[in-house]
């Protein structure tokens, strides 16, 4: 097994460097993928051929924007700004066509700011849908310090060298020997955020970072020895790091001591549904995609992946029954995996959720599918309609990523979901790659995101009576840290990818974006101020999909997809 | 592709593009067509539409070009400060290998060179971007690579909805917070070598914070500011003779101004009008040495020149660098001769 090999630098790093020297005006960098990498480091793409086309767009755009323009183009719908050419060709296009219909042209959706001039409220509750609209119109003091962990060697290592694409496309490094140090860089940008750092808990991570790279370098009696040392110093600790700390030190002694933990039993679920806005907000955004999806549609048929408690489906049912022209039939597939004491979990969801269609008037089919895994699932046993006759989206909210714990497991889904015909795909994952093949890379990135995750439900902690919830969203985080440091193998199913990594899946999968507009990330984040409790959280639009993030840290992402490949436009 | 002029202003042919080179031209471009759409006459902001558009980065502890970044957050201001690192080098002047890579917070910088550290307060007419901006961000990490130091972006509170003097106020905590940062200190002195820098309104919020440090006693050792906006009721030469010309019209100066100053007051607010009729007097106090950079096609650059004659007034030191071809925002990219000479003057800036 080799090593990582040093990749010769350039200069630039040292402060001896020249500046770069002034280049041609009208010369762009070399090229990744045909971007302009000047544009594209600043967040905006623009392939370098296209250059002067998307700027002479822009003048046309100027010129034509007068003031009656602004307040039209100002409430439309806005999609992914980050591709320059698309949003001022929509935008031309929205100009050149004054008084199409299916546009909502008058509608302002703002809240009410102080100092804001519109008065419009929209009612959350129901998730009004005005009239004339096909689509919806549902948008130093603290005692503990959050240190934050630098990865590992990360320094000066190709790599090109020695890396293995999988089938996926990404790349990967061998694992080193037991008496190596891994000199692979993390694949994903770090984001770290601390919370009024502190001096006291430096010590705590320190600890927990060297025991995780004593496990890695297979040296266990340092290990132990550190991990209890972890224990002694989180026992004069309090706040969120202290939990995180504790939930990391607990999983690195079972992973050293090989005392995995068992599949638990409890769904911990609701309680995290309550106590903070991750699901809330993976729900909201993903009804979004699929509302927009079912415009116009008589029969719809929703695939769940991973139906829990339901949670998602009332407030989508709601605003299809209020929908202009009356709500489609509805059709809910839930797929579960088999319960320990063999009731049938799914089918009192189903009822429920009967029940609830009755009285708000739509006609409504259930089914229930039990599973160990989605592998096991083909479109041939969910009743697949016609395309012409239903209309079909497959929801995943947290759960493809355990489809990577056994190979191929993934791309059969991949491609059952495309013999499901569906008009959207709509899936939310956690925003962290817990899935590296270095087991200290997944440890630091898992201590920055939990670290985050658990500040923030400290953060809602302060606005909740309910402590309950709170104390049980710990325990459900916990369980995840458990497995992603502890077990291996099929065991491992917390393997969170990032959203650039799905997007990687999801192209070579023969999948194309479907774009989340300002619409939703307006209404997500008006939601937010009103329900979130805590001030910290952020949404963000990224290249067509939406995330929802703890300060400027990133947590999960909702992503929206169609079969076919992506056209060259 | 056939299109109509929607208002009555004439059509101006585009100048800017035969004068700006083309990455600038499409960046600026492109943000005041998307401002455009988020100011309403009534002086508010359709601010889920700025956020939704703007285009943020993410920190990262990993260095990336010799640079890693990460953010402190106030929990009780919920705003945060992103604080930009040159990664550690190594006797050899190759990359450092971390042995346990962790965030140091109990080392100085340095203790035997000094290491400046520079409070950058990004721009945007007080009302646009944030700290995590990818056009700030890039900049900030190109800054903090060049001149070798520490950059702590502020992400202040921003108008319409914080007025005067909410920005000015964050600044000054922000000065607070980097001075007290035992893991910002340097040099034999052993202590923060700390300097003020913005553009556009950073650099008014720079000047204003330097102004409060100096009248307290608290040591800052030079100011930076990057065609600050400053202004005023009466209407300059430059204004007139470059309103709409290079990007920016005076009417949209004056909208964020009223979005900015106290509701009722006018541009001769001393936060706007800093040596005008009711402006400051900064007599007999020790005010850090500045460099003023004016760009040339800036219609605001006869207000950034009376600025530099009121502190040479005072008798204070004041340095211009005149880019006269540069426009707004010339500093986003690095390919082009004005963000040379920029690096270059702001480098002999902080030896000096």
């Amino acid at each position: 097994m080799k090593r990582g090999r040093e990749r010769k630098k350039e200069t630039q790093t040292t402060s001896s460097s020249p500046p770069a020297k002034p280049k041609d005006l009208t010369q762009t960098l070399p090229d990744s993928g045909g971007m302009d990498e000047l544009l594209e480091v600043l967040g905006y793409k623009v392939k370098s051929t296209d250059m002067a086309d998307v700027a002479q767009k822009l003048e046309q755009l100027e010129m034509v924007m007068g003031e009656d323009g602004v307040s039209q183009l100002a409430d439309t719908v806005h999609y992914n700004p980050s591709d320059l050419s698309g949003w001022y060709q929509s935008m031309l296009s929205e100009i050149n066509n004054t008084g199409s219909d299916g546009v909502s042209s008058s509608v302002d959706f703002d809240i009410t700011l102080p100092g804001d001039a519109s008065t419009t409220m929209i009612d959350f509750s129901n998730n009004n849908v005005t009239n004339g609209q096909q689509t919806s119109n549902m948008y130093d003091d603290d005692p503990y310090d959050l240190r934050a962990i630098a990865g590992g060697a990360i320094y000066g290592i190709s790599s090109t060298d020695e890396s293995l694409e999988d089938r996926n496309g990404i790349k990967r490094m061998k694992s080193a020997g037991s008496d190596e140090i891994i000199d692979v860089p993390p694949e994903s940008p770090r984001p770290v955020v601390l919370v009024d750092s502190q001096e006291a808990g430096i010590r705590l991570v320190h600890t927990l970072m060297a025991c995780a790279e004593a496990v890695q370098q297979n040296n266990m009696k340092l290990a132990d020895a550190l991990v209890k040392h972890v224990g002694i110093l989180v026992a004069s600790q309090a706040g969120a790091m202290a939990k995180v700390a504790r939930y990391f030190a607990s999983a690195l002694a079972q992973r050293i001591y090989k005392i995995y933990p068992r599949e638990s039993l409890e769904d911990l679920h609701m309680h995290f549904y309550e106590s903070c806005p991750y699901l809330k907000f993976a729900h909201f955004t993903a009804n979004q995609a699929i509302l927009e999806a079912f415009a116009g549609a008589t029969r719809v048929h929703v695939i769940d992946f991973s139906l829990n408690q339901g949670m998602q489906w009332p407030a989508l049912m709601q605003a299809l029954a209020l929908r202009n022209g009356g709500p489609p039939a509805f059709r809910l597939t839930g797929i579960g995996p088999p319960q320990p004491d063999n009731t049938d979990a799914l089918q009192q969801v189903g009822w429920k959720l009967a029940q609830l269609a009755d009285t708000i008037g739509v006609e409504f089919e259930f089914r229930g599918f039990v599973a160990n895994s989605l592998a096991d699932i083909d479109a041939g046993m969910l009743d697949i309609r016609p395309t012409d006759e239903e209309v079909v989206a497959v929801n995943s909210v947290f759960e493809l990523h355990r489809l990577l714990s056994r190979p191929g497991a993934v791309d059969k889904v991949l491609n059952s979901m495309k013999d499901m015909k569906p008009k959207i795909v709509t899936i939310v994952e956690q925003e962290s790659s817990h899935n590296d093949t270095v087991f200290l890379n997944r440890f630091n990135e898992a201590l920055h995101y939990y670290s985050t995750m658990f500040d923030s439900l400290e953060s809602s902690a302060l606005t909740q009576s309910n402590t309950l919830d709170l104390e049980m969203s710990e325990v459900y985080l916990g369980r995840q840290i458990c497995n992603v440091v502890a077990c291996e193998g099929t065991d491992r199913v917390e393997r969170h990818e990032t959203l650039t990594q799905w997007r990687t899946r999801m192209n070579s999968a023969g999948f194309s974006p479907v774009h989340l507009g300002s619409n939703a990330f307006k209404q997500a984040s008006m939601l937010l101020a009103l329900f979130a409790g805590g001030d910290g959280y952020r949404v963000e639009e990224n290249d067509g999909c939406l995330m929802l993030g703890w300060h400027t840290r990133p947590l999960i992402a909702t992503s929206a997809w169609q079969p076919g490949s992506v056209v060259e436009t | 592709m056939v299109f109509m002029a929607a208002s009555n202003e004439e059509i101006k042919p585009n100048e800017a593009k035969k004068v700006v080179p083309l990455h600038t031209w499409m960046l600026i471009s492109h943000l005041k067509v998307s401002y455009n759409l988020l100011r309403r006459p009534d002086g508010t902001l359709r601010r889920e539409l700025a956020e939704f558009l703007d285009r943020k980065a993410v920190a990262n502890i990993v260095p990336v070009d010799g640079v890693y970044s990460f953010d402190v957050v106030n929990r009780t201001t919920g705003l945060f400060n992103r604080v930009y690192k040159p990664a550690p080098l190594d006797n050899n002047g190759s990359l450092h290998r971390l042995a346990t890579g962790i965030l140091d917070f109990e080392s100085p910088l340095s203790s035997s060179e000094i290491v400046p550290v520079i409070i950058f307060f990004h721009g945007g007419s007080f009302t646009h971007s944030s700290a995590n901006s990818t056009i700030y961000d890039t900049f900030c990490r190109r800054l903090t690579r060049d001149v070798q130091g520490v950059v702590v972006s502020v992400n202040y509170r921003r108008s319409p909805e914080h007025r005067y003097p909410c920005a000015y106020e964050d600044g000054w905590e922000a000065l607070q917070w980097v001075c007290s940062r035992s893991w910002l200190v340097s040099g034999k002195g052993r202590k923060v070598y700390v300097y003020l820098a913005g553009d556009s309104s950073g650099g008014n919020i720079a000047h204003n914070v330097a102004h409060q440090a100096a009248v307290l006693g608290v040591e800052v050792l030079g100011n930076v500011l990057l065609h600050p906006l400053f202004g005023g009721e009466r209407r300059t030469e430059s204004e007139r003779r470059l309103d709409g010309k290079y990007f920016v019209k005076l009417e949209d100066r004056d909208w964020y101004w009223r979005a900015f100053l106290p509701e009722g007051e006018n541009r001769d607010h001393p936060a706007c009008n800093v040596f005008g009729p009711r402006g400051c007097d900064l007599a007999g106090i020790k005010f850090s040495k500045t460099l003023v950079v004016i760009a040339g096609l800036d219609l605001v650059q006869d207000w950034q020149w009376e600025y530099v004659e009121g502190l040479k007034r005072f008798g204070h030191d004041v340095k211009v660098l005149f880019l006269e071809k540069a426009s707004i925002g010339f500093y986003f990219f690095p390919n082009n001769e004005h963000f040379c000479k920029l690096m270059e003057e702001l480098k002999r800036f902080l030896k000096g």
